[in-house]
């Protein structure tokens, strides 16, 4: 037997869903009824789409609306409701403390989510390739004198090499950075690009915008250019097929615009490819597995183990090198992740530990403890005011509220808070985006349009309304009703009360804030003042570009004419760069073990002293044009020859690249890596050997200003070279770049620190106000006893003197630690004296005291009478 | 008319509800007007035509008794109002008005 019909069952749900109860009986009935009617007039079907159709046609206002009754069916929105209203009026009725509260938490937030953005920025750095988890560039590991180093440049035969016999290896590709001047409509530029295989954008997938990734730099005049050097060459992106001349010599064609390269691509500098063929065919570099300078980056292919490649890999170059070097028992390569190249480049014995990894770590920390602090106020001030709720607490108890209701209900009053303290915390982010990018520059933005900003969002103001506020929550809602309605409720005056310990640690993170800027201050400072041993004023490099090195001559001739230059010299490079290195030296008495030791070379023709403003301790200067036989002499500075051991140094003769070399003269030690370091052994040799000087050093005339100096070298410059424009550094800018990188963590480590103090004192005031109203009858009552301002200032501040000391006591040694941790990567450095910690201290003191006093003698002068007249 | 305005489709339920008297409840109307009128109607229609009814008082509503035929459920039983009816009259006085003032000639 058939059972009857029924109504379609999800419409009859869809219905008691929307349906307001008190009217779906009876619809429900007019709907069975006309059901039933029909099966028999139509059919089962056609009554079951009716039924669809009138349950659709009921969904109308008057049908969903609730009927409104006088009594009240509490639901959970009701109670939510009822936290907000009071939490709102307890904002608004202590205004200040409202304010100190979302005060210290937007900007402890705003100040935290900007390093998480930078943090983020840093994590995600060479990591958006399709194939980053594959992608490895090849370092060499050696072992000389007993120190194992490790270090990128690579042989120009190992990418090929690495390709053709091992299977692990999917692709391979070298790579070698350039600067050349392009030429296109008349236009020059002077800028940066790199030599690769065509393989180079098979490894890494950059977008194109015309072109393809395959065919690019296959072909032999082929060039790759990023869409800003596309639009700065040709005014428009479409420039495929576009001829661009390469050092005014070859002429190339554009075989593909790539989009510009991310910021945080370690290829973001570069803005064209040329075909690495390209780079063979100038007769540049060389093909030997001795001479380390291209850079190699192998792809693995899926789901090979990254050690077990390596492993197979490590001893190519060695199998190569042997019979060439002496010793290849301890090169190795090996392979370095392309998620580790930003924030583990740093070698330490051979190993790649650290490197901006340490920064991360340690702005991870500084913004954690910056959110803690803002959340310490918080904290605080509602456990000190809890009084003033413990009433609330009382009633809601009795009335039947659960505590865990209460804690509820507490929390997500701090979660409001919060939640305003994330509004302003994302306007100071806003407004401070673009000076916070010029500091660590960056180009960092909030990403509005992402959905994982609007899932950060709400999280991080979640957590810090649950940081801030579930252990005032839990304290407030453990109050028992019996002792606070009594009105005989006291708060415990503990010695220690978790209080007093939050304001110590506040003030103990502050402290090593200030340690550390101190600190840093000191030995920037330390380093700038370093004698550098040379004239940084005036001093002008200059690359000799395209037709200027066979001018040289009449070039140095009118420089000097045009009265602009003093003097001027050739180089091998920069004086503030480290131009090239020499091993393999040997002096009468070395041994076989020297040969390893590093000089860091230079080179010049004449005029060294008189350009550079070094000074000679022993022998002469090398002059080329007055003793021509200076080609092959050397000048050695104090370490070198402290390093040689030798005595007479002047006269000897020193052998390095198959050759004999003169030393005629002794230079005082000069820096010119980084003013942190020790000074290294240097040779400055004459024009004899292969390296050409491709470099012109120039001292400008102090008489004349700079930019007419400038002008007048401009114009000598293009007379010789008209298709190249004139670019230079100056000796004393390129100095002061040096210091850059601890700069900026110096101005990182104040403003962090000024923040930090901010919010604490934040706190410290509403801590001070609310003790001083606190204690409003005790003071009025000490004073018609006789009490003096200053001893009831003294009695309200001395508490806090205190903490800060407790604070300094724990702080000093944690700094120090710290400080002294971060002062050993440098070897020209300071130590740290008495003098820090008692800067520290003071101004600690002082900070403190500036903002309690203020509280304390507000307090200390009401007129007695008023405070006790009130009952 | 005084400032009731009857739609079409009210003026058709309001006269179903008459016809019904006494029984007018949702489906009844609707199942009157389909066998009056040979259209079909949707049962959101009339029920949002006679709430409307019931906001300007031309119908007045109260719950009827358990009947078994609903499965226990109850109806909603409406009745026209005496103003309802004065409305109805007006409106038919109206259209004989208008019927009356059509000469003889126009038709022919």
């Amino acid at each position: 037997m058939r059972s009857a019909p029924t109504p379609p069952r999800f419409a009859q749900r869809l219905l008691r869903w929307f349906c307001a109860p008190h009217r779906l009986d009876e619809l429900e009935g007019d709907l069975d009824e006309l059901f039933q009617d029909r099966i028999k007039s139509v059919g089962v079907h056609r009554a079951r789409w009716r039924y669809w159709r009138d349950v659709l046609s009921l969904m109308r206002p008057f049908v969903i609306r609730r009927q409104h009754t006088d009594y009240p069916s509490p639901t959970h929105t009701t109670m939510i409701r009822n936290y907000l209203t009071v939490a709102f009026r307890n904002l608004a009725r202590a205004k200040s403390y409202a304010f100190i509260n979302i005060a210290g938490l937007s900007v402890g937030m705003a100040a935290s989510a900007l390093i998480a953005l930078w943090i983020q920025s840093e994590l995600t750095y060479d990591q958006f390739y399709s194939k980053t988890d594959r992608l490895f560039q090849v370092y060499n590991r050696d072992t000389f004198n007993g120190t194992t180093q490790a270090w990128e440049t690579t042989p120009r035969p190992l990418a090929p090499a690495l390709k053709q016999d091992y299977p692990d290896i999917d692709d391979a590709s070298r790579y070698r950075p350039i600067t050349f001047v392009l030429t296109a409509n008349d236009k020059n530029v002077n800028i940066d690009g790199a030599f690769a295989d065509p393989t180079f954008l098979n490894l890494f997938d950059f977008p194109f915008l015309t072109g393809n990734a395959q065919a690019s730099l296959s072909e032999p005049n082929g060039i790759v250019i990023t869409k800003s050097l596309a639009e700065s060459l040709f005014g428009t992106t479409q420039a495929l097929g576009k001829i661009i001349q390469v050092d005014h010599k070859d002429s190339f064609s554009v075989t593909g615009v790539l989009d510009d390269l991310p910021d945080n691509s370690r290829f973001s500098s570069i803005s064209y490819l040329l075909p690495y063929n390209y780079f063979i065919s100038l007769g540049w570099g060389s093909d030997d597995w001795s001479s380390n300078n291209e850079y190699t980056f192998v792809l693995l292919k899926d789901k090979v183990d990254p050690a077990m490649a390596e492993n197979k890999i490590k001893r190519v170059t060695a199998q190569h090198l042997k019979g060439v070097l002496d010793d290849v028992s301890h090169r190795h390569i090996f392979l370095h992740p392309a998620s580790k190249w930003h924030l583990y480049s740093k070698q330490d014995n051979g190993q790649l530990v650290d490197g901006k990894i340490v920064t991360v770590r340690l702005f991870g920390i500084i913004a954690a403890f910056i959110l803690l602090i803002a959340a310490v106020n918080f904290i605080n001030l509602s456990t000190a005011r809890s009084e003033k709720r413990a009433k609330e607490v009382g009633i809601r108890k009795v009335a039947g509220a659960q505590k865990r209701s209460l804690v509820f209900q507490f929390i997500s009053e701090s979660v409001l808070l919060a939640f305003f303290a994330g509004l302003l915390a994302l306007l100071l982010i806003v407004l401070c985006i673009p000076l916070f990018n010029t500091i660590t520059g960056k180009q960092l933005s909030l990403a509005f349009g992402s959905v994982s900003f609007w899932l950060a969002a709400p999280g991080f103001v979640l957590f810090t309304g649950l940081l801030a506020g579930s252990y005032p929550a839990f304290y407030l809602a453990s109050f028992q009703p019996i002792r606070v309605m009594k009105g005989t409720y006291q708060p415990v005056a503990a010695v220690f009360s978790p209080r007093k310990g939050l304001v110590v640690a506040q003030f103990t993170f502050t402290i090593v804030l200030i340690i550390a800027t101190l600190v840093i201050r000191q030995q920037i400072h330390h380093a700038q003042n370093r004698e550098s041993g040379y004239d940084q004023n005036n001093l002008l490099f200059a690359y000799l570009h395209g037709d200027l090195p066979s001018h040289y001559e009449a070039l140095q001739q009118d420089l000097l004419r045009s009265g602009a230059a003093v003097s001027v010299g050739r180089s091998l490079g920069p004086l503030t760069d480290i131009n090239s290195r020499q091993w393999g030296v040997s002096w009468p008495g070395s041994t076989k073990a020297d040969k390893d030791i590093e000089f860091d070379r230079f080179g010049t023709d004449t005029d060294f002293l008189t350009t550079m403003g070094t000074k000679l301790t022993a022998g002469r200067a090398l002059d080329v044009r007055q003793f021509p036989t200076d080609s092959n002499a050397v000048m050695l500075n104090e370490t070198a020859v402290k390093t040689m051991h030798l005595k007479n140094p002047v006269g000897t003769s020193i052998r390095f690249l198959k050759q004999d070399w003169q030393v005629v003269g002794v230079l005082k030690d000069f820096v010119f890596a980084s003013p942190y370091d020790p000074i290294n052994p240097v040779i400055v040799s004459g024009p004899g050997q292969s390296v050409s000087l491709g470099w012109t050093s120039m001292r400008l005339n102090p008489a004349n200003a700079t930019a007419k100096n400038l002008e007048v070298i401009e114009a000598v410059f293009k007379k010789y070279n008209p298709g190249y424009p004139f670019e230079y550094t100056f000796a004393d800018e390129s100095y002061k770049a040096k210091f850059a990188d601890e700069q900026r963590v110096g101005v990182l480590t104040s403003l962090f620190s000024g923040l930090s103090i901010f919010i604490a004192c934040l706190g410290l005031f509403g801590l001070a106000a609310y003790t001083a109203q606190q204690r409003t009858k005790e003071i009025g009552i000490r004073k018609t006893l006789g009490a003096s301002v200053a001893s009831i200032v003294q009695l309200l501040t001395k508490e806090f003197i205190y903490l800060t000391l407790a604070a300094f006591l724990i702080g000093a040694p944690i700094g120090w630690y710290a400080m002294h941790r971060w002062l050993e990567d440098y070897t020209y450095r300071i130590t740290i004296g008495i003098d820090v910690f008692t800067v520290t201290l003071l101004s600690a003191i002082l900070i403190v005291l500036l903002t309690v006093s203020f509280q304390a003698i507000k307090a200390a002068l009401v007129n007695p009478v008023k405070s006790l007249r009130s009952e | 008319m005084k400032g009731t305005y009857l739609g079409e489709f009210e003026e058709v339920v309001l006269l179903a509800v008459a016809i019904r008297d006494g029984d007018a409840y949702g489906a009844a109307v609707v199942n009157e007007i389909e066998q009056q009128m040979g259209r079909s109607v949707n049962l959101g229609a009339v029920h949002s035509a006679l709430h409307r009814l019931q906001e300007k008082g031309l119908v007045k509503s109260e719950m009827g008794g358990i009947s078994p035929e609903r499965g226990g459920r109850r109806k909603r039983l409406y009745s026209v109002t005496a103003y309802g009816r004065r409305v109805l009259e007006e409106v038919r006085q109206l259209r004989n008005q208008m019927w009356d003032a059509i000469p003889r000639t126009a038709w022919s």
